[in-house]
This record gives structure tokens, C-alpha cells and sequence, in this order.
């Protein structure tokens, strides 16, 4: 088991610096006049070439990449190139506000996908007929459509929560609770489709199995045939498509966080490669695929513990 | 069965409990704060706090709500007292003296001096703010005596005292400038001052207001708040949803669901948009440096069409750069190119282009895909083919300066008089990247620049006639810049910048 981990987590050190190394040059080949972007239409040439100066950018692109690589493995991202914030401070603070919309819209996925799982598989009828139907609705309209749809109704017309902005926990709770509990949902819906379908279809086909048919003609109840057994098995799969919809959910995030307004790492992602914040996007970047990494390998893990065969694999 | 009902009863009450939270939290942010708290919706953040580094236009209310500034711009157009309560000129005009009033403190405990200001108008000078070339005549800054402050300039520059209304006229407190803290811990003497612990750098700005601020007649509300929206949808949706006391729209297209949500809608006319004819000595693109094709570009727009099309009517068409509040303003050449086809053909013919002619211009996504398909199918229609290139974002002013193109399409703001010359028609001007240079355009500039008062008003008109009869550029319209405000609030828009001035908010009585 060490072995496997550490194995994983020298692929996921490796797919960094190739992702680092990548992103860099594309994001330097693109940057052209980027210091005339910072400073401005106004600004004179000799203003210019002074901002270009004071940012390290009339360096070869092989020695502004080593300083960046070097610095950031001891943890120092640098400054923005734009609000001369430091990036580790920034990200930290808009990590806060976009993971609490992925991990609320996975803990809802996850729950309701399990209760409509099990509620159409072991109903099926009319109740199957309804939750399928919901399901693939949920699945068709776009994120974004579904979080204006609720904005206008719950936001706009019924004032039951914030339109726009975001209150952190630490200020007020129901301050919090009122500004993402719309994009929360708005990015729960298109998991709970597609999960909900998932757990279904685990279940149907678990429970026509031959090992069901033994553990029933073995006396034992129907709820913990399902729940010990049927879900048990379901669970693996399952949970490799909540960690896909996880890592997915923080790029959803970025259409969702646009349309409330909320400083989370997805409206950043937008500010920072629309400007060509290449230090702000570079720390992005390693964020993002840090948490691709980590999560990945707590989802083996996870389904090891679920099943021993993945471990034997 | 008995589960699955108490599971949906507890996430029934789960749902209802976190429903009524939450509904009592968006009451809360509703009426009982109204008119203790000034909440504004600004379109781009400050890049950094430090005044050196500061800019204006829609980046002004976050400067001026922790600064203030040497003098002060009003609604009505004019220049008043404000740090400094007088200022006069040599008889050359090249030397300013201003006299500081001597009941400021920072909040930081400080107090203003002669000294300070210095410091802070020579590190602007040497800083990166995208103004930081409005100094370039200033040689040197000296503070004599704690209320005084003595600026010598290699030449006169017009524009001074305005540029001491905005950025250029901001004053930090000495010790905050040295700081490291400086791009993101402002210390000022204005009427707010920043709450950094509440704040999201590029999201939300939270300002509380300075008791100890010298003039309490300004400060209308107990704190502020400025939240940066950059999407359309989001910005809507605050208005409707009643988030927010101003907002500066990023687009007219919304203003008529702005106005029936039950908001004012005030607007300034501070942009222009249209073509810059920038190769005017047809360096890069040899017709464009016959005036006769200038002109017949001119005459290729359908102006009035083209201010319904884009901007929904909101703005008015011209052919000058000069805007309305200046002295160079001439009613007349709002209309000095009227829409006529055939007229182009006949001047392009003239100028011997009967069988048509390219030229390349740039486009970036920013101004959407409209206004450069008109342009194309206008130009078209007189035998002019556009030759587009898509330029990224970032590339565009850069590409525009550098020069890599003769002509563009561009929304450049109707600056002050001088200001405006500085900017986009005196050889180094930043939007003159061929530099063209006319000896009749020398004279009129020497001539603003050296004259007195009434001298700069009518060489300016002067000026400004010339410029549309060579056809520098080919402006379509002058746009208006809406600011929207809740029924709880009044506001006063400025003719000199695209943001209100943060003192001009009051609730409605």
C-alpha cells in the first residue's frame, strides 16, 4: 500500500513540473506587451519599459522560469503582476470561497444522488419513470442557465438570498449560508443528474446478481442486502465519479462564481488570464493540479478501502 | 419505510431552517443599513494603493475615498480649493506655488506638510502610475515652509492644475511610502479610510469613515463599500436585487431594464469612439496620407445609425475629439462630415483610388463583433476593404502604440484641453504613435501652450476646426457613460472623469 501511494505521489510531482513547464510558455509566449497592459493606454513608453524592468520581464524566459520554479518550491508564488498582492495570500483567501461551494455541492451530490439512487431503483414505476426524467433534465440545461434561473427567482424576486457577493464564515453565518447556497446548488444539479444515474444503475444491476439471490435465500433482510452488500459494491464507482465531478467542479465553478460575484478561485482564473497575471495564473495552475493530484489519490484510497481488490491491483 | 420518512422529514427541516436563515440574512443586508452605508459597484479594481503607482477614471472612488487630493474637481466643471486652498503662477507660468491648509492629519496621527506633498508629487513623477508622463515638465517640487509648496516646470503645461485633481494630486502619509505595505495598506487624510481586514483584494473594498477627517461636510454615510463586478449579468442582478446604492454600467444595453428596476440612470459624455487615422504622413499605408481619403472615410459612416446600433441610442454623434465642456467645442463640427457615400467615392477617386484600396486595421474582442463588422461593410460600400487582424487583449494598446497598424478603432476619453493635445495629438502623444507633425498644428500648440487664458480657449477652437478638416481621426460618437443609482441615493456625474467623486453621493432626503 506505502508503495502504491508513494508511487502515485512521485506520478503527481512529475505531472506538476510538466504542467508548470507548459503553462509558462504558453502563458509567456502570449503575454506580448503585457507591462503596456499594466500600466496602462496612458502611460509613455519610458513608463513602460521602467514597469517591464521593475517585473523581471526583460529577462530571458529560461531564467524568469528557474527563479519562478525555485521560488515556488519553497512556497513563495510571487506577487501579482497587477494588485502587487502576494499570490500564496490571494489564492489562500479565494481557495476558502471556491472550495466552499465544491465541497457543499459534492456533499449535496453525493447525498441526494445516493437517496435518489436508491429511491428509483428500489421504487422503479412511475417513481423510476420521474427521477430518470429529472435527471436527464438536470443533466441537459447548463450550469449557467440553472444559476440564473435561481438568481432571478430566489435572489431577485423572493429576496432569499444574496444576488451577488460573498460573506465569509468567520463575519456571519447566515451571511455565509445566504451567499452560497445558490451556486452551491447551481453546481450540485449537474452531479446529482449524473451520479443519481450512476447509483441507480449500480443498484438495478447489483441486485439481479447471483450473490444477492444467495445472501436473500440466506434469511437476510432486504435493507441490509442493499445497504451492507449492493451499495457497498456501487460505492467504488460511484466515488471515481464524484472525485471526476470534484476536479470538474472547481473549472464549473468559474461560470458560477462570474454570475454571483463571489472572489473565488474561478472569477480569479478569469481576472488573472484575461489581464495575462502570469504570476496569479501560474499559481493557479499548481493549486489546481495539486488538488487533481491529492484528490485522485484519496479516491484510490478510498475505493481500496472499499473494495481489497484494488489493492491487490 | 419509517426511515426513509424520518430521513425526508429531517432534510425537510434542515432545508426549511437553512431557507429561513438565510432569509433573514438577505433581509439584513436590506434596509436597516441604508444611508449608514454607501455601497458601489466599480468595473475594475486598483492595481495597487501606493499613489505612485495610482490611476483615475473608473479606478477614482477607491483612491479618493482614503486620499485626498491638492485640489478638487467639481460637477460644474471647475477647479476648487481643497489640500491646497490657493495656488498662482509666475508670469511665465512656469512656476506654481500652492498654499496647504495646515488643519490636516493623516490618519496615521500625522499632519500635512509642505514636505510631504513634495515627496509625494516627485514619487509620482518616478512611478509607475499610467499618468506618471503628466509630470514630465515638472523639474523640481520644494516645500519652503510646512504650509507651501513650490512647482517648477521646464515649460508651461495647461494641464497642471487638473492633473492635481486626480491621481498626479493624491497625497499618502510620509511613513505609509515607505512602507512595505504600501501597494496594499493606504494611509491618507480622506474621508475613509480602508478596513483592510474586511477587504478582498479585486472583489470587495470595505472603508470606514475617519473621524478625525477635516472637512465632515463630504463624508454622507458611516462607511463604504465598493464591489468590483466585471460581468454584465451580475451587475443586473445586483441592481435588481436592490445590492448596491451606485453602479457604473459597462454597457448601455442594459439601461432600460437599469431604469425600470426604478433606478436613475445619470450619465457624462467623456468617451469618443471611432477611427484613429494614425498614418497620417502614409508612412505604413500611402493613401492614408492623403487628406482626400481621410476625408472620404469620414464621409463612408452612417453616424446616427451606427449610435443606434452599438450604443442604443445613448450618446451623441460627432466628428471632433474635442468634447462639449471644452473651450475648442464647436457644435457645428458634430456634423462637419455627414453621411455621403457618393462624396467618399468621388474624393477617393480625386485622390486616385477610383478602383478602391485596403487597409489594415486591428480588432480585439472587447468591443464585440458589431461595431467592427459596420465598420468593415461602411468602408466597404465606398470601396475601402478592411484588411482585420484579431489582436489579443493584452497586445491591443501595445500594437496600437508600437505602431504596427494605420488605422483603428478605438473609445479614448475626451480629456481637458491640454490634457487631451498631451494625450492623442502633439507629436509625443501617447495616440500619435507616427508622431505626425503639421507646422499649423505647432503654432496652434505653442501658442496654448505659451498664451494666457483667453489665447488657449480660442487657439484651441482653432485647433480643434483644423484637426477635423485634416481629418486626424474619424470620431462616430461621443458615448454617454451611464451611472445608475437606487431610489435611496443621489449623485452628481463629473464632466472630467467616467467615475462620480465618492463626495458627491447623499442619501435622498
Amino acid at each position: 500500500m506505502l508503495t502504491f501511494i508513494m508511487r502515485r505521489v512521485a506520478a503527481g510531482a512529475i505531472l506538476l513540473v510538466v504542467i508548470t513547464v507548459i503553462a509558462f510558455s504558453l502563458l509567456y509566449l502570449g503575454s506580448g506587451n503585457i507591462a503596456r497592459t499594466i500600466v496602462g493606454q496612458n502611460a509613455t513608453q519610458e513608463v513602460v519599459d521602467r514597469k517591464a524592468a521593475e517585473l523581471g520581464l526583460d529577462r530571458p524566459l529560461f531564467v524568469q522560469f528557474w527563479d519562478w520554479l525555485t521560488s515556488a518550491v519553497s512556497g513563495d508564488l510571487g506577487r501579482s503582476w497587477f494588485n502587487g498582492q502576494l499570490v500564496a495570500v490571494q489564492l489562500s483567501s479565494r481557495l476558502a470561497v471556491t472550495l466552499s461551494l465544491v465541497i457543499g455541492a459534492i456533499l449535496l451530490t453525493a447525498i441526494f444522488s445516493v437517496i435518489l439512487g436508491i429511491f428509483a431503483a428500489r421504487r422503479g414505476g412511475a417513481v423510476d419513470g420521474t427521477v430518470q426524467f429529472l435527471s436527464i433534465l438536470g443533466f441537459a440545461i447548463p450550469g449557467f442557465l440553472i444559476a440564473l434561473f435561481l438568481v432571478l427567482i430566489f435572489a431577485v424576486n423572493l429576496h432569499w438570498f444574496k444576488a451577488t457577493g460573498y460573506v465569509p464564515l468567520a463575519t456571519s453565518f447566515t451571511g455565509w449560508l445566504s451567499s452560497v447556497t445558490l451556486p452551491i446548488v447551481a453546481l450540485a444539479i449537474g452531479g446529482i443528474a449524473t451520479i443519481s444515474q450512476q447509483v441507480r444503475g449500480s443498484i438495478v444491476d447489483g441486485l439481479s446478481r447471483d450473490y444477492v439471490r444467495t445472501l436473500r435465500s440466506r434469511g437476510l433482510s432486504s435493507n441490509r442486502v442493499l445497504y451492507k452488500h449492493v451499495l457497498r459494491n456501487a460505492g467504488g464507482p460511484a466515488l471515481a465519479l464524484l472525485a471526476v465531478q470534484f476536479i470538474g467542479m472547481i473549472g464549473g465553478a468559474v461560470i458560477v462564481e462570474q454570475i454571483f460575484a463571489l472572489p473565488g478561485i474561478g472569477s480569479l482564473t478569469v481576472q488573472a488570464t484575461s489581464a495575462g497575471d502570469i504570476p496569479m495564473v501560474m499559481g493557479i495552475v499548481v493549486v489546481t493540479a495539486i488538488i487533481a493530484v491529492v484528490v485522485n489519490l484519496l479516491i484510490d484510497l478510498a475505493q481500496a478501502a472499499l473494495n481489497p481488490k484494488v489493492r491487490l491491483s | 419505510m419509517i426511515r426513509w420518512n424520518k430521513a425526508a422529514a429531517a432534510t425537510a427541516l434542515a432545508v426549511t431552517a437553512a431557507l429561513a436563515l438565510s432569509s433573514c440574512a438577505g433581509g439584513d443586508t436590506g434596509s436597516d443599513e441604508r444611508g449608514a452605508t454607501l455601497t458601489l459597484v466599480a468595473l475594475s479594481a486598483p492595481v495597487t494603493f501606493d499613489p505612485a503607482g495610482s490611476e483615475w477614471g473608473n479606478r477614482s472612488p477607491f483612491y479618493q475615498a482614503v486620499f485626498d487630493t491638492l485640489l478638487l474637481a467639481t460637477p460644474e466643471g471647475t477647479i476648487e480649493p481643497w489640500l491646497a486652498t490657493e495656488w498662482s503662477y509666475n508670469d511665465d507660468n512656469t512656476v506654481l506655488t500652492l498654499t496647504l491648509r495646515d488643519d490636516v492629519t493623516f490618519t496615521d496621527g500625522s499632519k500635512l506638510t509642505g514636505d510631504v506633498v513634495a515627496t509625494n508629487l516627485l514619487r509620482y513623477k518616478e512611478g509607475t502610475s499610467p499618468n506618471a508622463g503628466s509630470f514630465a515638465s515638472v523639474t523640481s517640487v520644494e516645500a519652503p515652509d510646512d504650509t507651501t509648496v513650490v512647482i517648477t516646470l521646464s515649460a508651461p503645461d495647461p494641464a497642471l492644475l487638473n492633473y492635481l485633481t486626480r491621481d498626479a494630486g493624491l497625497v499618502g502619509a510620509e511613513a505609509s511610502l515607505e512602507s512595505a505595505d504600501v501597494a496594499t495598506t493606504p494611509v491618507g487624510s480622506g474621508p475613509y479610510s480602508l478596513d483592510t481586514a474586511s477587504t478582498v483584494t479585486g472583489t470587495s473594498y470595505t472603508y470606514t469613515k475617519n473621524p478625525n477627517y477635516w472637512n465632515p461636510d463630504v463624508q454622507h454615510y458611516d462607511s463604504l463599500v465598493i464591489n468590483v463586478l466585471t460581468d454584465t449579468t451580475a451587475v443586473l442582478n445586483t441592481i435588481k436585487a436592490g445590492e448596491a446604492n451606485g453602479v457604473k454600467l459597462n454597457s448601455n444595453d442594459t439601461a432600460a431594464e437599469v431604469e425600470a428596476a426604478g433606478w436613475t440612470l445619470s450619465a457624462n459624455e467623456l468617451d469618443f469612439q471611432g477611427l484613429l487615422l494614425l498614418d497620417r504622413a502614409g508612412e505604413m499605408n500611402p493613401a492614408l496620407g492623403d487628406v482626400r481619403v481621410r476625408q472620404a472615410i469620414n464621409y463612408a459612416f452612417d453616424r446616427p445609425s451606427m449610435l443606434t446600433a452599438l450604443q442604443a441610442d445613448r450618446g451623441t454623434v460627432t466628428t471632433q475629439v474635442f468634447p462639449a465642456s471644452s473651450s475648442g467645442y464647436d457644435p457645428d463640427l458634430d456634423e462637419y462630415y455627414t453621411y455621403d457615400p457618393e462624396k467618399a467615392e468621388e474624393l477617393l477617386a480625386e485622390a486616385g483610388y477610383a478602383d478602391g484600396l485596403t487597409i489594415a486595421m486591428p480588432s480585439m474582442s472587447v468591443f464585440g463583433t458589431t461595431v467592427y463588422a459596420l465598420i468593415a461593410q461602411q468602408l466597404a460600400d465606398v470601396g475601402i476593404t478592411v484588411e482585420a487582424t484579431d489582436v489579443p487583449v493584452g497586445n491591443f494598446v501595445g500594437d496600437l502604440v508600437a505602431p504596427k497598424y494605420p488605422a483603428s478603432f478605438m473609445a479614448l476619453e475626451q480629456n481637458p484641453d491640454w490634457q487631451l493635445i498631451q494625450f492623442m495629438i502633439a507629436p509625443p502623444a501617447t495616440f500619435n504613435p507616427f508622431h505626425s507633425q503639421d507646422p499649423q498644428v505647432d503654432d496652434y500648440l505653442q501658442q496654448i501652450q505659451f498664451g494666457d487664458d483667453a489665447t488657449q480657449a480660442s487657439v484651441v477652437k482653432e485647433l480643434n476646426r483644423y484637426i477635423v478638416e485634416q481629418a486626424w481621426f474619424a470620431p462616430f460618437y461621443r458615448v454617454a457613460g451611464s451611472f445608475a443609482t437606487d431610489p435611496n441615493t443621489t449623485v452628481e456625474m463629473l464632466p472630467s472623469n467616467i467615475y462620480p467623486a465618492i463626495y458627491d453621493f447623499q442619501p435622498k432626503q
